[in-house]
Order: C-alpha cells, then structure tokens, then sequence
C-alpha cells in the first residue's frame, strides 16, 4: 500500500497545541496548571482511561514479507532501561517532595500522564477500529505499531502515575482535558489506515514536542531524565510513522517545539 | 529500484527548509547565550553556595545510582565523574558540549566514509540520501554544540570522539555491504543518544539542556531508521527500503523494531570528560 504524502496537521489541533512551552509560559500559566492538579485530585475515581484492544487487530493481518526481520530486533535494548525508569519514578517522587520546584514537576508530570492517557486511548480507539474492520485491510507492520505504541505509551503513563501517586498526588486517568475533545473529533472522521497513521503522528509530535520543551523547566534531575528517556522513544514512533506515510522519516535537523502542549 | 526520485527530492528539499527554519529558532536565542556566557564569565570564582549545591547533588547522584546495581559502564562512567575534583566540575557544561562535538565529528566523518563506499554510492538511493541528509544534520547538530560551547567560554572541540574514532578506523576497511554500514552508523548513533540522555540532568545550564533535548530526539530518530532499514536488510526486505515504500508488504516487525523499549536506557552513554578538552 502506498500512502499519500500529505502531511498537513488538523488544523484545529494544532491551535489547540500551538505556542512554544517556554518556560515563562510554563511558570505564568502556574495557576492554571496548579487548578488542573486540583481538578486531577477531583477526578481520580473516574473511570480509568483504558480501551480493549481486540487481538485479532494483528493477526488479521496476512503479508508475504520477509519475517526474518523480526529476528533481527537489536539486542542492544537496553536491559536496564527499566530498571532506570523504576529507580527514576521513585527517586524523582522523593526529589518532588523536596525541590522548591516540586509544584513545577508536578505540574509537568500531570500533564504528560494526560498526553499518555490520550495517546493510549486513541491507540486503543484505532486497534478497535480495526478489529471491527472499519479502516479496511491494515497492513501486519502498522498492527504491530499501534499494538507497540499503545503498550508503551500504557508503561509511559504508569511510570508517570508512580511518580505522582509517591509524591502523594493522585493517579491521572483522563486524557489532557484541552485535547481529547478534538482528537475525539478528529478520529470520528478517519476512514482509513492512513488517515488513523495521521492522527497518530500528530499525537507523538505533540507529545515529543511536549515533553522536550518541559525538560529545561523540570527541576528534578531525575523528572528530566524520566522525560528525555520517553520524549526519545515519541520521536521515534514519529520517525516509522513518517516513513509509513511516504514522508521522509526525520524532517527536522532540530526538535522543534511548535507543537508542544502550553499549560 | 522502487525509489520516486523526483518525490525523494522534494522531500529532502522540504527537509531543509524546516532545517532552515529550526536553525533561524536556534539563532535566535543567540543573543541570549551571549548574555548568559557573558554573565558566566565574570563569575569564575566558584561560590560556597555552588559548591555546596554540588555536592549535595552528587551525593543523590551517587545514592541513586546504587540502585542501579549492574547498570554497567554508565555507572562506572559517572562514579569516575563523581570521584572528580570539584574543579573539573565547574566546567562539566563546556565537558559536555565538548564530548558531545566530538560524537557530531565523529558522525560526520563516518557517514562520509560511507558515501564513498561503491555499494552505496551505487546501492539502494534512500539509503545513499538518508547518509547524506544525517551526515548534514550532524554537522549542523556539530555546529550548534561548538557554538554552545564557546558561548559558555569554552574551548572548541574540533576532533573526532577520542574513544570511538579507532573503533571506526578500525571498522571501516571491514565495511563491505550497506547492513554492516548501517550496523556501524547505528552504533554511533546509539551512543550519541544514551550520551545526550544522560547528560540531560548533568547540565546546569538551561539553554545547553535545551540544545540537548532538541538534538537528541533527532538522533533517536536516525537510530530508529537504521534500526528499521538494518531489519529490512537482513530480511532480504531492501526493495522496500523506499519512499514510499509498500506499507502493505512491510513485515509486521517493521512496526516495532525500531524502539524496542518504552523507556531509553542509557548503559552505551559516554561520560562528559570523554571528548572533553
């Protein structure tokens, strides 16, 4: 299948992310961020934002390709990555409760499990898509990448809420309260794999964009490193997406911020 | 060859127009760093207050890392670090930008080696365009750190990564078809990105912190291609090395092969004296 090339951004969504998060941004719109942490507090027994998966997504799937890649997957993934991720949310709770910009962090953290909570629902929104047949013939590779995206973004977010729930914040179960209705929108009218793999780019490019422009606001080391590790594996998402969509896969020599979310 | 080279074009063109309009941002915050050097240089006489922060840090640096217990070189990288003066330590930014320009150097003389190889000058053309385009990227990415650097009143690095350049001389002469080429490239490209990552939360510095965080997700992104394209090599899967390629043929493992974790460890991170002058 080749897919178009076009890879004009919905409109309304980008406004809604536009202007860069710098940091005196970040720290005029404090209150407003300081009002969502309350609002989080308020709306921790809501209903948890997860959606079922069907597994026939994947395996429904046929392809004549080479599978001799799947054997090929790097073995340099790092074993400790984990393990650094675990250490970090524990470390970075503890710094949260210290830092005079635990409030800051706090603030940056709840708003990226919202970005996470959104990515794995629209994740888990085109897997059911798919599994209903309503994008038509999905190719196995994209299955497999919505399939991968979707558990990530799930560990991402949880990292996240660990971090939180330890500095004694309460878990973030609802997508980012500014995006959701309009990537409800936006989904509402995709039709097809690529219209889906669209959606899905604008989401990672938010998110990396989001989470690279936080990470000089952040003022625990461990919060930062935490960001970067997820922001890399954003970007990369965005890169095979790219290419799936006939772009070319790394279009921009510097990450750019334009799209990162403002508090 | 399944390659739209007059689409490829106007890709790589596009490409460099946003390069043109990331660079225009990246200078703009110029005048900045000039303020920021310029008030670093007059205070070069480290306070108590900064030693003391300094300290304090690498005693939760150090505790946090016994917890990674087996995290392997990192570790032993920043333990080195810790067990440094203190003096080292009020230029670990410039040892930073430093180490990190020598990575982009390296990057740069690596890619270019390979365009001179025959089996991609003459190979697959997204590959050939993909090692010039990063090639250019690095040198910008090269550029950016060197400026950075000499902003904070540093020196600039200007030779390749002293560690990893025998290691490529070293495996050059054995490059004898694009998958090791890509093997190679992802190695250093793995490298730069753990590097960066680790330095994030090592800078006091914010601008050279957001510096950073720009270029390493780029980075990431050469390393998750050459993930895919090293796959798709090895599968005999190189017609579909292609922009566009056929979606519908990718094997399935070609959506996640390229990030093959939810969190980037950083066990492959040089340390910040490693290119350092």
């Amino acid at each position: 299948m080749n897919t178009n090339t076009d890879q004009t951004n919905d409109p309304s969504i980008v406004e809604m992310a536009q202007g860069p998060f710098s940091r005196r941004r970040l720290l005029a719109g404090a209150g407003f961020i300081g009002a969502a942490l309350v609002a989080a507090a308020c709306g921790s027994d809501d209903k948890t934002a997860t959606t079922t998966a069907p597994s026939t997504a994947g395996t429904t799937a046929t392809t004549t390709a080479p599978t001799t890649a799947a054997t090929t997957a790097p073995t340099t993934a790092d074993t400790t990555a984990a393990t650094t991720a675990d250490t970090t949310a524990a470390t970075t709770a503890d710094t949260m409760a210290a830092d005079d910009g635990s409030a800051t962090d706090g603030k940056i953290a709840t708003l990226a499990a919202g970005l996470e909570v959104l990515a794995v629902n629209t994740y888990g929104a085109a897997l059911d898509a798919a599994g209903k047949g309503a994008l038509g013939e999905v190719p196995p590779a994209v299955a497999e990448f919505v399939t991968t995206a979707k558990a990530q973004h799930q560990e991402q977010l949880d990292k996240w809420n660990e971090v939180l729930v330890a500095a004694g914040a309460p878990k973030v179960t609802k997508p980012n309260a500014d995006l959701d209705p309009v990537v409800a929108d936006a989904f509402s009218k995709v039709t097809d794999v690529v219209g889906a793999a669209k959606l899905a780019l604008m989401l990672e490019q938010i998110a990396a964009a989001t989470y690279q422009s936080a990470i000089p606001v952040l003022t625990s080391k461990d919060a930062i490193l935490l960001a970067g590790s997820i922001q890399i594996i954003d970007f990369q998402h965005a890169a095979i997406l790219n290419f799936v969509l006939g772009n070319y896969p790394v279009p921009d020599t510097f990450g750019k911020l334009d799209q990162a979310v403002a508090a | 060859m399944n390659v739209d080279e007059q689409r490829l074009h106007l890709l790589i063109e596009e490409s460099q127009d946003q390069q043109s309009d990331a660079m225009r941002d990246a200078k703009a915050v110029l005048p900045d760093l000039r303020d920021i050097a310029s008030d670093r240089r007059k205070s070069t006489i480290i306070t108590p207050d900064e030693i003391r922060a300094l300290e304090a840090s690498r005693v939760s640096t150090r505790a946090k890392l016994g917890m990674l217990a087996g995290a392997g070189a990192i570790g032993v990288a920043v333990s080195s670090l810790l067990a440094s003066p203190v003096a080292a330590d009020e230029a670990l930014d410039i040892q930073i930008l430093q180490t990190a320009a020598s990575l982009e150097i390296l990057a740069v003389a690596t890619y270019g080696a390979a365009l001179t190889l025959p089996f991609i000058v003459d190979g697959n053309a997204i590959v050939k365009a993909f090692a010039e385009m990063t090639m250019m990227q690095h040198d910008e990415h090269r550029q950016a750190f060197q400026a950075q650097c000499k902003a904070l009143g540093g020196a600039i690095q200007e030779n390749p990564n002293p560690k990893y350049k025998p290691i490529v001389d070293a495996a050059v002469p054995t490059l004898t078809d694009a998958a090791k080429v890509v093997d190679l490239a992802a190695t250093l490209e793995q490298v730069a990105t753990e590097t960066y990552l680790a330095d994030l939360n090592m800078f006091t510095d914010k601008t050279s912190l957001g510096l950073m965080a720009s270029v390493m997700g780029v980075e990431s992104q050469h390393l998750a291609v050459l993930r895919a394209v090293g796959a798709l090599l090895a599968g005999g899967g190189e017609a579909l090395i292609a922009i566009p390629t056929d979606v519908a043929a990718l094997p399935a493992a070609a959506g996640s092969v390229s990030f093959p974790d939810a969190f980037q460890g950083t066990t492959m991170a040089s340390p910040p004296k490693e290119g350092a002058l």
